[in-house]
């Protein structure tokens, strides 16, 4: 009997042998068997290539037979392995799009009466430009419950839309303040009164919704960054500094964090802080494209 | 600058995936919600307005002043007009357009004109010949072309005027900033001019945009900071757009990259020594357009703010013997509030809110907002655009020449500002933009600004490509006239009406112990209940010069009670003169009692 490393050598030959053969059966059509030889020997092939032509022809399969859960979990995998590749990129949008597509189906041939359906016929016409339209329809869902969570705000992203660059943001404002009556824990909705507070120099309330934004959210990094923007526009910078440097620990990356916290620090008296994250700003804004700068361009050499 | 520059809004919503999910919904959204989540009634309001009341004959009219009046072409005889040569390579200086400046170059007390135009060099060649103009004030309301014989023709492509008085003869010098090379014309005190650059060793090449004539290290002497532009060249021009007709536009800077401003010294024997770098000017890179000199800490020493584009603004905190020290980032004045670097154009200083402490001004392009900076008195300044109205008002808008100035003598500073956006075919990608914008008057009472361009007159309803900004009472009545220039087109001449319903007194300085042309000076003066105070600043604007003398607006109190001033180092010394007339210019000589 054979043991130790020459056995498990063995064991890989023969996994590699099974697996092309896998690969080979899903060229053929042969799905149903491809799928269960690769579900059995995919966890012993070691070869990058032939794992991912394995994983590949796994996805590929799974879909051509419904078997969601398979393709999924493949195509989970192969992000995580491989997550810059444009075929599994490709495949992955391609998939997952038609995932959604079904689950709409779904929706609405199981609960076509349901807010969630109407809510997602709004949501598709607002992808179309028809906002009038989804406007329409959400305020049917509220003449049916108006206390149905979700849709003033969605109603405020229309108004805010309609205003464009120049248009008077009262009426979004109104919705926003109606979805946080509507539902409190709504964190979305504080942030963009306070981002419209933010933008009005409207300091005090800035300052409050952000918080609200905040607390019903930890996870909401641009909460802390706003706050302490807002906090900083009023003057306020010794109280600036605890969001900002809690934003810049969550967003480690963005120059925006680094620049409003050196500005608090600075201005507190703090030069090194401030010469610290001064440098970091800089150094991160050398690494990547800030999604805050607005003059990137779009320029291409001929 | 230049380009698309408006900022796409980001999606939010749209698409169905992404506005299930709430965390897609809200990344970045504090971008994502761009300046149109604005409340724009103030721009709607003011300009617009002013454009529909303007059309209606409700500005303008004969029964009601307007502020301003356009002097038509057929009055002043200024028949010249720019050209850009605007080309299908779209070369980044065709859209920038050129300066322009009020001076006396014949010391006859009457404010001269000069204008830029382009001119040969590797990216153009023009098809006949172009030349910059010297108009001679004929002190009736007409001028007369003297370019000819005084010799200031230009060499290359021009793009903006400083005008001092170097060598301290009493005549006014003009440096002319050009691409490739720039040039000095020393005034030759007979109406003609000589081109010393050579000697003088400021040719200053690369891209020259702005310039300002100051004395940094208060030895009596006029130095000069030359604002430098992107590293370009004919050989560097970038392609920017599509590739299909019409897709391509003017680029934005960012595709150049930075250069070093030009310091030179003054050796006072018509030589300059290039300190950029020793002065710690040249450590910072930028692109930049516009400059100010002015003393923004109070120590006696001046500063410079520069207006740069796609690249921080740099403030030059003169720190003495020579060293200045770029502090524009701690200072609040150098990024917009994310860190970002906008697009500094034109750019002014000046104390608004008379608390003793110089406050700052520049313009950006579309979506960026304009900056209205208030000095904290420490070194630092917090941006005040959108709580004074200004930052909305100017949300879509590209601004470049700006001034402030008190255009109806009531004692306050006002604001004005030129506006178009930098990119020809804007207007085809961005149909919200305009590639004309009016002209932007704000009236200030030192605490809060009022947009009043709608009643400034058909010449602030007219869209225009507007570029240069310069300030000069060329009909010496006391009221502050204005020129303007427009990209590839003809020159405004406004008058101003406003300023002759108050009192005012003018002043020309000349300093002795100190530069000549009293940049640095701080006049104060008591009318009455009002006590203000006016900074002789350098520069200020974009690309452009401005009539030397101060005009001091006193409402409608009819007699000053005193007045001061405090003469730049190396004089330094207070001056008071008491029971001065009013409305008519005087002239006050650093040392000598009295004015003449």
């Amino acid at each position: 009997m054979v043991t130790g490393p020459l056995a498990q050598q063995s064991h890989n030959g023969a996994a590699t042998t099974s697996v092309q053969a896998a690969i080979d059966m899903v060229a053929t059509g042969n799905c149903a068997e491809a799928l269960l030889a690769l579900k059995r020997e995919l966890p012993h092939t070691t070869d990058k290539q032939l794992r991912y032509r394995a994983e590949m022809a796994q996805v590929r399969c799974a879909m051509a037979v419904d078997d969601e859960q398979t393709a999924t979990t493949a195509l989970l995998k192969l992000r995580h392995e491989a997550p810059d590749d444009p075929e599994v990129l490709y495949i992955t949008t391609h998939y997952f799009s038609e995932l959604g597509m079904r689950a709409s189906q779904q929706l609405e041939a199981r609960a076509p009466a349901s807010y969630q359906a109407r809510k997602l016929q709004a949501e598709s016409l607002e992808s179309q430009g028809r906002n009038d339209e989804a406007a329409a329809v959400y305020r049917a869902i509220l003449e049916n419950d108006p206390k149905t969570p979700g849709i003033h705000y969605r109603l405020g992203q229309i108004e805010l839309a309609k205003a464009g660059d120049a248009g008077p943001t009262a009426d979004a404002k109104k919705e926003f303040q109606l979805e946080t009556e509507v539902d409190p824990s709504n964190a979305s909705a504080h942030f963009v009164l306070g981002e419209l507070a933010r933008r009005n120099s409207e300091w005090d309330e800035a300052v409050e919704q952000f918080s609200s934004a905040a607390k019903l959210d930890v996870g909401f990094s641009e909460a802390y960054l706003a706050l302490g923007m807002s906090f900083a526009g009023s003057g306020k910078f010794i109280n600036a500094i605890q969001p900002l440097e809690r934003y810049v620990k969550m967003q480690p990356n963005d120059p925006a964090g680094h620049y409003q916290l050196a500005m608090a620090y600075s201005r507190t008296g703090n030069k090194e802080g401030a010469a610290r994250e001064l440098a970091l700003q800089t150094k991160v804004a050398k690494n990547g494209l800030s999604a805050t700068d607005t003059t990137q361009g779009h320029s291409v050499r001929p | 600058m230049t380009g698309h520059r408006s900022r796409g809004r980001a999606q939010s919503g749209s698409g169905i995936f992404q506005s299930v999910s709430q965390a897609l919904t809200r990344r970045g959204l504090l971008r994502a919600m761009g300046i149109g989540s604005l409340g724009f009634s103030g721009l709607r309001n003011s300009w617009a307005s002013g454009i529909t009341r303007a059309v209606s004959g409700q500005v303008g009219s004969a029964d009601s002043l307007a502020f301003f009046d356009q002097v038509p072409a057929s009055k002043s005889k200024i028949n010249w007009s720019h050209t850009a040569g605007i080309s299908p390579e779209m070369y980044l200086p065709e859209t920038v357009g050129a300066g322009c400046a009020f001076l006396d170059y014949d010391n006859d007390g009457w404010m001269d004109i000069y204008l830029v135009n382009s001119g040969p060099c590797d990216f153009y060649k023009p098809a006949s010949p172009l030349r910059n103009a010297l108009y001679r004030n004929n002190r009736d309301g007409t001028f007369a072309d003297v370019t000819e014989k005084a010799g200031v023709p230009g060499t290359a492509y021009g793009m903006g005027v400083a005008v001092g008085d170097y060598n301290g003869d009493g005549l006014q010098d003009i440096y002319l900033t050009q691409y490739p090379n720039s040039i000095l014309y020393r005034n030759n005190g007979d109406g003609t001019f000589t081109d010393v650059t050579a000697k003088a060793g400021v040719a200053a090449p690369g891209w020259a945009t702005s310039a300002v004539w100051f004395d940094y290290d208060n030895d009596g002497r006029l130095d000069l900071f030359v604002c430098r532009f992107a590293d370009f060249s004919k050989t560097k021009n970038v392609y920017c757009g599509g590739h299909g007709a019409g897709e391509r536009y003017y680029c934005k800077p960012n595709v150049f990259a930075p250069m070093p401003s030009w310091l030179f010294h003054n050796n006072g024997d018509g030589t300059f020594r290039d300190v950029s770098k020793e002065s710690g000017i040249a450590a910072s890179l930028g692109k930049a357009w516009g400059v100010v000199a002015a003393d923004i800490n109070n120590d006696g020493l001046t500063d410079l703010f520069v207006a740069s584009d796609t690249a921080p603004n740099s403030l030059f905190v003169n720190r003495g013997k020579g060293r200045f020290e770029d502090t524009g980032v701690l200072a609040g004045v150098a990024y917009n509030s994310f860190g970002v670097a906008r697009s500094g154009m034109g750019v002014d200083a000046a104390d608004f809110d008379q608390d003793g402490w110089i406050d700052l001004f520049v313009d950006n392009v579309d979506h960026e907002m304009y900056s209205l900076y208030r000095s904290n008195k420490d070194g630092s300044f917090d941006d005040i655009a959108v709580a004074a109205g200004i930052g909305s008002t100017t949300a879509m808008m590209s601004g470049w020449g700006v001034k402030f100035f008190d255009y109806n003598n009531d004692g306050d500073f006002d604001l004005l500002i030129c506006n178009g956006h930098p990119d020809t075919t804007i207007e085809a990608h961005h149909p919200g933009i305009r590639y004309r914008e009016p002209l932007l008057l704000f009236e200030g009472d030192g605490k809060s600004w009022k947009n009043v361009s709608g009643l400034c007159g058909p010449a602030f309803a007219r869209p225009i490509a507007g570029r240069g900004l310069a300030l000069g009472d060329f009909d010496n009545d006391g009221s502050v006239d204005v020129l303007i220039t427009a990209n590839d087109g003809v020159p405004l001449l406004l008058r101003n009406n406003a300023g002759r319903r108050n009192h005012w007194l003018g002043i020309k300085l000349v300093g002795t112990r100190s530069n000549i042309d009293a940049i640095g000076a701080l006049i104060t003066y008591k009318v009455g209940d009002l006590v203000r105070q006016r900074s002789k600043t350098g520069g200020g604007s974009y690309l452009s010069s401005h009539d030397p003398r101060l005009v001091l607006g006193l409402g409608n109190r009819a007699r000053i009670d005193w007045l001061e001033v405090k003469w730049p180092l190396p004089g330094g010394k207070i001056q008071r003169v008491t029971n001065p007339p009013i409305d008519q210019y005087i002239t006050i000589t650093e040392g000598q009692n009295g004015w003449k």
